[in-house]
C-alpha cells in the first residue's frame, strides 16, 4: 500500500511502501509537482530502486526549473538506500530524528 | 518456506506479506527486514521486467539461517540468463545532470546482502543471497 498527498502545511506525505507496483502512482502525482516542494516521508517505510528513479525523474525537472525537491523525515533504511546510491549528494534530505 | 508468484509486479505485495511472516515468526531482526526484502522485491522484478514473454512463475523460497539470518532462493525458470552478481558500473557520484533513472537494482543488491550466487542452467536462473547469521543488525 502506498498513498501520496498534500499535507495541511502543503509538505507532500508519502506513505506507506513505495515498490515498484506503485511507482505509477507516485509519478502520476510527483509528475504534477512545479517549483520548490518538500516530501515528508515520516510515514514511508519503504522504497525500492524503481522509487527512486521516480523521485530522479522528478528532481531533474524541478531543477531545470531552478527549483527541487527537499525530502525530510527519512527512516535509517530509507537514508541507507540514499546513501547507497548517492542520492544524498542530489537531494536536501533530512533524517528522521 | 516456498511459494510460487506469478511473473507480474502485482505479486509484489504477496511477495513481501509472506517473506515478511516468516521474517516475524523467526524473530528475525527489524533492521535486517528492510534489505531483506529490497533484494527480493530488485531481484524479483528484473525476472519480470527481463522476460515479458515468459509465463512461468517465479519460485521463492525464504529459510531461516543461523541466528537472526535468512537465505532466500528465486528461481526463475525459462527466463534469459542474467548474472546478478557480475559488477555493473555505477557511478553514485555522478552530478544531477548526468544522472538517468535505473541501474541502481543491481548495485543495492550487491550492497545489502551478505552473500549473493548466480547459476543458470538449461534455461533455469536460479538466486540465492543470505543476509545476517551473526547477529549482526544490517
Amino acid at each position: 500500500m502506498f498513498e501520496i498527498e498534500y499535507g495541511n502545511d502543503g509538505a507532500v506525505l508519502c506513505r506507506g511502501r513505495l515498490d515498484a507496483a506503485q511507482c505509477e502512482k507516485a509519478e502520476g502525482f510527483l509528475g504534477g509537482l512545479e517549483g520548490a516542494n518538500t516530501l515528508d516521508f515520516t510515514a514511508l517505510e519503504y522504497i525500492s530502486s524503481a522509487g527512486l528513479g521516480i523521485l530522479l525523474k522528478t528532481q531533474k525537472r524541478l531543477v531545470a526549473g531552478g527549483a527541487g525537491l527537499r525530502i525530510i523525515n527519512v527512516n535509517n533504511h530509507i537514508y541507507d538506500v540514499f546513501r547507497y546510491s548517492g542520492f544524498h549528494a542530489i537531494f536536501d534530505i533530512e533524517a528522521k530524528e | 518456506m516456498q511459494r510460487d508468484f506469478p511473473r507480474h509486479l502485482d505479486s509484489l505485495t504477496p511477495l513481501y506479506e509472506f517473506a515478511e511472516e516468516i521474517l516475524a515468526a523467526n524473530d528475525i531482526a527489524e533492521g535486517m527486514r528492510f534489505p531483506i526484502h529490497l533484494a527480493m522485491e530488485e531481484l524479483f522484478v528484473n525476472m519480470v521486467k527481463y522476460n515479458p514473454g515468459v509465463s512461468t512463475e517465479i519460485q521463492v523460497t525464504v529459510t531461516p539461517n543461523g541466528s537472526n539470518g535468512v537465505r532466500v532462493s528465486l528461481i526463475d525458470d525459462g527466463g534469459v540468463e542474467f548474472d546478478v552478481t557480475a559488477t555493473r558500473p555505477v557511478d553514485i557520484n555522478a552530478p544531477l545532470e548526468e544522472r538517468k533513472p535505473g541501474g541502481l537494482g543491481i548495485h543495492l543488491i550487491q550492497n545489502l546482502v551478505d552473500t549473493l550466487e548466480y547459476e543458470y542452467q538449461q534455461g533455469r536462473g536460479k538466486v540465492i543471497f543470505t543476509k545476517g547469521s551473526r547477529n549482526e543488525d544490517v
